[in-house]
């Protein structure tokens, strides 16, 4: 668990996402909706983004799991892609947005040896994840500047786009 | 299309202004910067795009929302909803429950006896409403639980409290409950008919109340004179909000102190503090506390009172922990309250040439079960005065019938009221244009309310500010290229595709309010809003405010208002929100009100501080009060920096108080309540564009161009999130969204899995502009801005369908426009 080893037993019914939230106090993973829709739950189990309220506790048993907790320290510095989703304003009401990080973490971890994703291929990824606030446009403009850091291009063609999104 | 006629200026409109990329589908928002902005105020902080502070946090996980919170000791509650709309109850069981393991508690109506009804505080003013009824001669609203019959699927009817959430949610199962079926209703108008199944005994007909605005004679009149009459029969679909977090409360009581403390995610913490105690509890105002964290969205629907607010404090007493209550997806969408929902019949009338002389509209509204502690207000007049829009309009009325029906209570959701009536308005003007043969636009720009009309009376009720429509509908036309449309249509037809443009303008009433005047439309309660400013000995600032975020970066902004003000480093100010223990005064972040309403009040609080620092500056450096200058942050010496104190300085001799004549008192600790002289009324116009796929039916919003008009700006970055969020929701409905009841009331979209919301492919491509037209009701001439971009895509893409079916002789689909509806238009079948 964010690369310490955790020991419990876990009814064969328990949810991965009660686990974290009641048993292990790792609340920044949300539930939204019960269903598998939201997003808000997403953790990165072996590196996979999952959504962790559709899978059992003891099904990721010998897997490593990380949380939003595990990405940073407590006021710590930010990832790269926290960094770009803070410059562009990639959130609002924050409720969704541990679950994005989450899920876009992979995108973006993938991206220094490939391409990098067009915006279509942003919005595909992120279609598992339902925000209400923001319309996603600040999070795909996140993730094209996180992505462009990711690459070492030099951002300043995001960087001019930021600008202009501040006028709105 | 039909032609341009020569009235239209559109056609001398500049066509280079907008990026190519307009053409593509999708892509991020592109911004234009504006054309023309006044002058910044104070030191220039206010208008610049500062980072949001809250966002670290946010980015980290690390923000605490009421799930988040976990008191030592906290028992569990779980809701037990009716599974049938209308039903008596002829009895519970609740034995095998209480029984289970870790059940504490199971508790039903003949439990809370001593407990008044949740009242509804805003009743339409002017009318006789019928309400169920409150101890206190109020309009009462809904039981704390129900205890004889039930009136809507998730109507509560019992709680358990037991020591884990799976406990408490697995001994609901276990409660047994006889119901006697009653018919159903779930339809205002059907609710409305003879011989319709009645809700309650005190309200006759199910009839909430009969409203009107604007003046029938003349409109009648006007109408039977016309040149040209034309008519829409329209649904406006019930919607539900969906913020992503649901609800939920924790009840705290205190036996040492008799306090109790309600940790809830609510956007009005003040206004649930005063209902809770005063109207609920029966319990002293100051022995209740209630405190929102951080709120994980609301877009309306969280300022309203629930049972699991009183019922996890009333718990928490009884049992002598606390008691949490956290709401699950479908629980919400049986719960929480739903929006829109209107059903219309509404008129046109005009001249052959384009000319608007008279609008009329017959709104029946579905209020649900219960009034909702606002909801009849926004079916009526919200709605009802705002159907003009931006349209100068010799005669217009408006009349509402709010029903009761068996489905959940209706409230408000992001735009609303005046989302519903730019709908019909806007509709109605491209029905119109249609009837004469001339474009859309033209017809629009011909009705305009001219510049120089302001303050302009639209007959209705409301008093518009300020405005220029005109330059703000030109430049929507502009950054639209709407002049090339012909040829987009023509090259789409190419690609198998009928593209459709539709047009929406609007006008949203915002910042709520001058408190007369609300009471006037029949609020029951003041509608200012407060700050308080205090200094600290080492010059830091705190600003406290009554308002609540609900994911507005308050912290940010108001930090700049007050930096701003004061010519501070906005990093020395600290914002502090949302705790009734800590935060003065305030009605909370609803109707798009926090910067128009609470930021004005940190401003004139740091006014009063500078006031006082002039005052005082001239003790410190020894010279007449008029000649003591306050400037960046200090005061000196008129024409003498030298003789100057810092603000930091001038903080320390305040705290300390040496010196000081006695008209003058120690420290820096201001408060205003800001209650402004009238509404601000925000505007804009949006352009959708639409491909329609002959084969499939389905809708694409190819372009979408949005011009809104919120005065002066704080902070245009947290506001282009908005305005970005706001347009989608407004698509949502176009295009996807809807509360679905089947005949026996139970609603078939009651999870996300039944119910559509857009995802981050649905985004179209947005140009975004603005223009800026000050609001002279307070002093930052600020606007409403969060959700006014909600207010007109409904409209813009219907509009944009109708126009790409319009060769068909279709007039009007209803929403959502799903592929099915329109692949079965395209095939010839009526609506």
């Amino acid at each position: 668990m964010n690369g310490r080893p955790e020991r419990f037993s876990a009814q064969p019914n328990e949810l991965l996402v009660e686990r974290l939230r009641d048993g292990l106090a790792l609340t920044g993973t949300k539930v939204g909706c019960d269903t598998g829709q939201c997003g808000s739950c997403v953790v990165r189990l072996d590196g996979r983004s999952v959504k962790s309220c559709l899978i059992l506790t003891v099904a990721a048993a010998g897997s490593e799991v990380a949380t939003i907790e595990g990405v940073t320290t407590p006021g710590g510095e930010l990832t790269g892609l926290q960094e770009a989703l803070r410059q562009e304003h990639g959130t609002q009401c924050g409720f969704c947005t541990p679950g994005m990080v989450m899920a876009l973490g992979e995108l973006v971890d993938n991206t220094a040896e490939r391409e990098a994703p067009t915006e279509p291929e942003i919005r595909e990824w992120l279609t598992g994840n339902l925000c209400r606030c923001t319309g996603y446009h600040s999070v795909v403009r996140g993730v094209q500047r996180a992505c462009s850091a990711a690459r070492g291009e030099a951002s300043a063609e995001h960087a001019d786009a930021a600008v202009s999104g501040q006028e709105g | 299309m039909t032609a341009v006629t020569g009235e239209t200026p559109l056609q001398e409109a500049p066509a280079a202004a907008t990026p190519a990329a307009a053409t593509t589908t999708a892509a991020t928002t592109t911004v234009d910067p504006p054309p023309q902005d006044p002058p910044l105020q104070g030191s220039g902080l206010l208008g610049q795009p500062l980072d949001s502070r809250e966002d670290p946090q946010l980015l980290r996980g690390e923000a605490v929302y009421v799930a988040d919170i976990d008191l030592p000791g906290t028992a569990h509650m779980a809701i037990l909803g009716s599974p049938v709309a209308h039903a008596k109850i002829l009895s519970i069981e609740t034995k095998a429950a209480e029984q289970l393991p870790g059940v504490l508690k199971v508790a039903t109506a003949a439990d809370f006896t001593d407990v008044m009804p949740l009242p509804c505080i805003w009743i339409p003013g002017g009318v006789e409403s019928h309400f169920p009824p409150h101890p206190y001669g109020l309009p009462g609203a809904r039981p704390v639980l129900t205890g004889d019959t039930v009136r809507h699927v998730g109507d509560p009817i019992a709680v358990v409290v037991a020591e884990t959430p799976r406990q408490a949610a697995a001994a609901l199962a276990a409660i047994a409950v006889e119901y006697e079926p009653l018919p159903v209703v779930t339809r205002a108008d059907a609710a409305l008919a003879e011989g319709a199944p009645q809700l309650h005994e005190a309200v006759p007909g199910n009839l909430n109340a009969y409203w009107t605005c604007g003046d029938k004679d003349r409109t009648d009149a006007a109408i039977a004179e016309a040149e040209v009459t034309v008519e829409l029969d329209l649904v406006n679909q019930r919607t539900i909000n969906s913020p992503i977090e649901p609800r939920g409360a924790v009840g705290d009581y205190n036996a040492a102190t008799g306090e109790y403390t309600l940790y809830a995610s609510t956007q009005g913490p003040h206004n649930h503090r005063f209902l809770l105690s005063a109207l609920v509890l029966g319990i002293p105002f100051n022995k209740l506390r209630v405190v929102a964290p951080t709120v994980g969205g609301s877009f309306g629907t969280k300022g309203y009172l629930y049972p699991d607010m009183p019922l996890v404090l009333l718990l928490s007493k009884a049992l002598g922990r606390p008691v949490k209550w956290v709401d699950t997806r479908t629980g919400l969408m049986n719960s929480t309250v739903q929006g829109r929902d209107h059903r219309q019949h509404v008129v046109l009338a005009g001249t052959r040439d384009g000319r608007i002389t008279a609008v009329r509209a017959t709104s029946y509204a579905n209020l649900g079960a219960y009034p909702s502690t606002i909801g009849p207000g926004v079916a009526t007049a919200l709605m009802g005065r705002s159907i003009s829009g931006m349209y100068d309009i010799d005669a217009a009325f408006c009349e509402v019938y709010a029903a009761f029906t068996n489905t959940v209570s209706l409230g408000a959701q992001r735009g609303s009221g005046r989302a519903e009536a730019a709908f019909l308005m806007e509709r109605l003007v491209d029905r119109y244009a249609g009837e004469i043969g001339m474009d859309p636009a033209a017809v629009r720009r011909k009705n305009l309310v001219p510049k120089e009309k302001f303050p302009y009376d639209n007959g209705l009720g409301w008093t518009y500010d300020s405005g220029d429509y005109q330059l703000n509908f030109d430049r929507a036309m502009e950054l639209s290229q709407y002049v090339e449309m012909p040829a987009r249509k023509a090259e789409a037809r190419a690609r198998g595709k009928r593209l459709g443009v539709g047009i929406a303008s609007y006008v949203a009433i915002c910042g709520v309010g001058p408190s007369t005047r609300m009471s006037k439309e029949g609020m029951l309660g003041g509608t200012w809003e407060s700050a308080n400013i205090r200094v600290h000995p080492t010059g830091e600032v705190t600003v406290t405010v009554g308002s609540a975020s609900t994911g507005q970066s308050h912290g940010t902004v108001f930090a700049q208002v007050a930096a701003d003000e004061l010519g501070i480093d906005p990093a020395q100010v600290q914002v502090y929100e949302g705790d009734t223990q800590k935060a003065p005064y305030g009605q909370g972040t609803y109707g798009s009100r926090s910067y128009s309403m609470a930021a004005p009040a940190i401003a004139l609080t740091a006014r009063k501080i500078k006031a006082k620092l002039v005052k005082a500056g001239a003790v410190f450096l020894g010279v007449p009060e008029d000649k003591v200058v306050y400037e960046g942050g200090k005061v000196h010496e008129e024409g003498n920096e030298e003789n100057a104190k810092t603000f930091a300085e001038l903080a320390m001799a305040m705290w300390y108080g040496w010196g000081l004549p006695p008209e003058i008192e120690p420290a820096l600790d201001e408060t205003t309540h800001f209650d402004p002289p009238d509404f601000n009324y925000p505007f804009g116009t949006h352009v959708a564009v639409v491909e329609i796929d002959e084969l499939t039916g389905e809708t694409e919003v190819v372009a979408y161009t949005a011009v809104d008009d919120a005065g002066n700006i704080g902070n245009p970055k947290i506001v282009l999130g908005q305005i970005e969020g706001s347009i989608l929701h407004g698509l949502g409905q176009a295009l996807m969204e809807h509360a679905e009841y089947d005949e026996d009331g139970l609603l078939v979209s009651r999870d996300l899995n039944h119910y559509a919301l857009p995802r981050a492919a649905d985004a179209p491509f947005y140009t975004l502009g603005k223009t800026t037209t000050p609001s002279p009701h307070n002093p930052l001439g600020a606007k409403g801005a969060g959700e006014i971009a909600t207010v007109p895509p409904a409209a813009a893409v219907v509009n944009a369908v109708v126009d790409a079916l319009s060769d068909l002789g279709v007039l009007h689909i209803d929403m959502p426009v799903t592929p099915e509806k329109v692949w079965r238009r395209l095939r010839g079948e009526s609506q």
